[in-house]
């Protein structure tokens, strides 16, 4: 290279600076703005005691909204339910997602698109809708899950399905799963489609065919595609707040509440913004640290 | 031979029951619609006698026509700001050698991975105080930082494989890489950029809590939050409240099935 042609990319690189900083700026104003003061201040805010209408008057607690949380029967129990929706999401919906991405790439041959797209669509509905039209097939007078129980003779529960929240964390976890398993079995579908023909033939060779290669062989190749859906549903699972919403308000009497909408109870309708501030941060804790294993898992893939 | 039958008998009745599972509650949707009260009532598992349309009336008495507007207004606004910002982040990101540049992809990643519900309270202040509560600008920004993250993350792997051949050639031509940017990326992105708008539109379409905290006024109200007042205002009513879901809910369905191959293409991005 010549002298002068360094000069120009001098030149240009503190053009392409300026014009980098041009491009990189807004996306940087909108998380800070909108998501990072705002988790920061969650973390201030978690050490007073303030309402909504009293917005000035700020009460400096230390870490007494934290010891209110330990000693909160209702926090445990909403992180109890996270913890249940976590462990039964990761069955359901990796689980048969991951069965029904099996069987859609090597087990049938025909109509895989439209099993595709049919197992998928419940994805595009939002959330509050899926949970309107769950409401009715459950309700105790005019819902089929009633109506079907009744032609087959089973009894049904007598609190109706959503009254009991031993069975109503489930009725929500039914409903989660047919919103989401689709997604899963469409992740986990672009993961097998990656593996090679060539590794089925050298395994049909060993004698292993159907069941047994996907077990011994499909799965641990596409290991990193099932930690990735297995974080997102976990994540996923942290974020729940419509089903419960709409299904239970977090009743009877907060058996049902999940950290989502504990929080928003604590904050908008008992007016506790310094202890709901205090809940956020727990949940802060646990989806960075969530994102920090996304991060780490992707990296390796 | 036969074990083969049986193996592929499994297969195909998976699958199908599954679908059924999938399908049957969009179906009871629908019918419930059509459907008397007295049909809701004494036959749960009918199907309807006759098309009524009462139950549209109902449904869209309640403003649903609005509450579409405000959601269409809002989803075109935020999808718009959402890829155009998240893909200049992205290009720099994946182009540019500045020392920070590491730092703020993590900084993005945080970002991907904190939920809304984690920082409600001092986002609703800060929105309140902003004097921008029932306003859809006050939710277009904040759902439009939210969506940025993922966005970033999709299209920076995708410029990373990027053939480097033509930037280099238009940068001995004497372009800036802002010029390149819009002049000779853009136009070759199209395939990403349908992908992360259809996933965002979706997104924001049915995205609730920022909606529900900062919109109360009925004017105001997004699609999603909306629902909740036809059910308020509709309570043993089901007819209405279908009538209302399948409003909200055929649009979306029908969009999907045109576009679902980038629907497809976007999700399956996420896993490599």
């Amino acid at each position: 290279m010549n002298k002068n042609n360094t000069q120009t990319n001098s030149f240009s690189l503190s053009n392409d600076k300026v014009s980098a900083t041009i491009l990189l700026v807004p996306a940087l104003i909108f998380c800070t703005i909108f998501i990072f003061i705002p988790a920061i201040g969650t973390i201030v805010g978690s050490f007073y005691s303030y309402s909504l209408t009293s917005m000035n008057n700020w009460k400096w607690v230390g870490f007494g909204n934290y010891v209110k949380a330990t000693q909160d029967e209702y926090f445990w129990v909403a992180l109890k339910n996270n913890f249940i929706i976590v462990f039964a999401s990761i069955v359901l919906q990796v689980g048969v997602g991951t069965i029904l991405a099996a069987i859609l790439d090597r087990g049938i041959t025909h109509g895989k698109i439209i099993f595709r797209t049919i197992i998928f669509t419940p994805m595009v509905i939002s959330s509050v809708a899926v949970s309107l039209i769950w409401l009715i097939i459950y309700d105790p007078n005019v819902g089929i899950l009633n109506a079907i129980f009744k032609s087959v003779g089973l009894s049904t529960p007598s609190k109706g399905w959503l009254g009991d929240p031993d069975i109503s964390i489930w009725m929500i976890m039914i409903t989660a799963a047919w919103q989401n398993t689709g997604f899963m079995m469409v992740l986990i579908l672009a993961g097998l489609q990656g593996v090679s023909k060539e590794v089925y033939d050298a395994a049909e060779i060993d004698g292993a065919t159907g069941v047994k290669a996907f077990w011994y062989i499909t799965l641990p190749m596409i290991r990193n595609v099932l930690i990735v859906a297995i974080l997102i549903t976990t994540i996923g699972a942290f974020k729940v707040f419509e089903f419960i919403f709409v299904f239970t308000q977090g009743g009877p009497s907060n058996a049902t509440q999940v950290l989502g909408t504990y929080i928003y109870l604590q904050a908008f309708n008992l007016l506790h913004m310094g202890y709901a501030n205090a809940l956020s941060v727990i949940l802060l804790i646990i989806a960075l640290f969530l994102g920090w294993l996304q991060l780490k898992s992707s990296r390796k893939a | 031979m036969s074990r083969f039958k049986l193996a592929n008998i499994i297969a195909y009745g998976f699958v199908t029951l599954f679908s059924i599972y999938v399908l049957m509650p969009i179906l009871v949707m629908v019918l419930t619609t059509f459907k008397s009260k007295r049909e809701i009532f004494l036959e749960p598992l009918g199907i309807p006698s006759q098309f009524g349309i009462s139950s549209f009336e109902k449904a869209l008495s309640v403003g649903l026509g609005s509450f579409m507007l405000n959601s269409f207004i809002v989803s075109f606004f935020a999808v718009f700001l959402i890829v155009t910002i998240s893909g200049m982040a992205a290009y720099v990101l994946s182009r540019i050698d500045f020392k920070i540049n590491k730092f703020v992809y993590l900084l993005i990643v945080a970002g991907f991975a904190i939920p809304p519900a984690a920082v409600l309270v001092p986002l609703y202040t800060m929105v309140s105080n902003l004097n921008l509560l029932n306003s859809l600008f006050g939710v277009i920004m904040p759902l439009t930082a939210f969506g940025i993250p993922f966005t970033v993350i999709l299209f920076y792997a995708f410029f990373l494989d990027f053939p480097k051949e033509v930037e280099e050639a238009a940068t001995i031509d004497g372009c800036t890489k802002l010029q390149i940017f819009f002049r000779i990326i853009v136009p070759l992105s199209g395939p990403v950029i349908a992908s992360a708008a259809i996933f965002q539109t979706v997104w924001i379409w049915n995205e609730f809590l920022l909606a529900l905290i900062m919109l109360t006024s009925d004017d105001f109200k997004t699609l999603p939050i909306g629902l909740l007042k036809l059910r308020g205002e509709w309570t043993s009513d089901w007819g209405a409240i279908m009538a209302g879901l399948t409003i909200a809910v055929i649009p979306v369905l029908i969009v999907f099935l045109i576009f679902q191959k980038y629907f497809v293409r976007s999700l399956a991005g996420l896993g490599k």
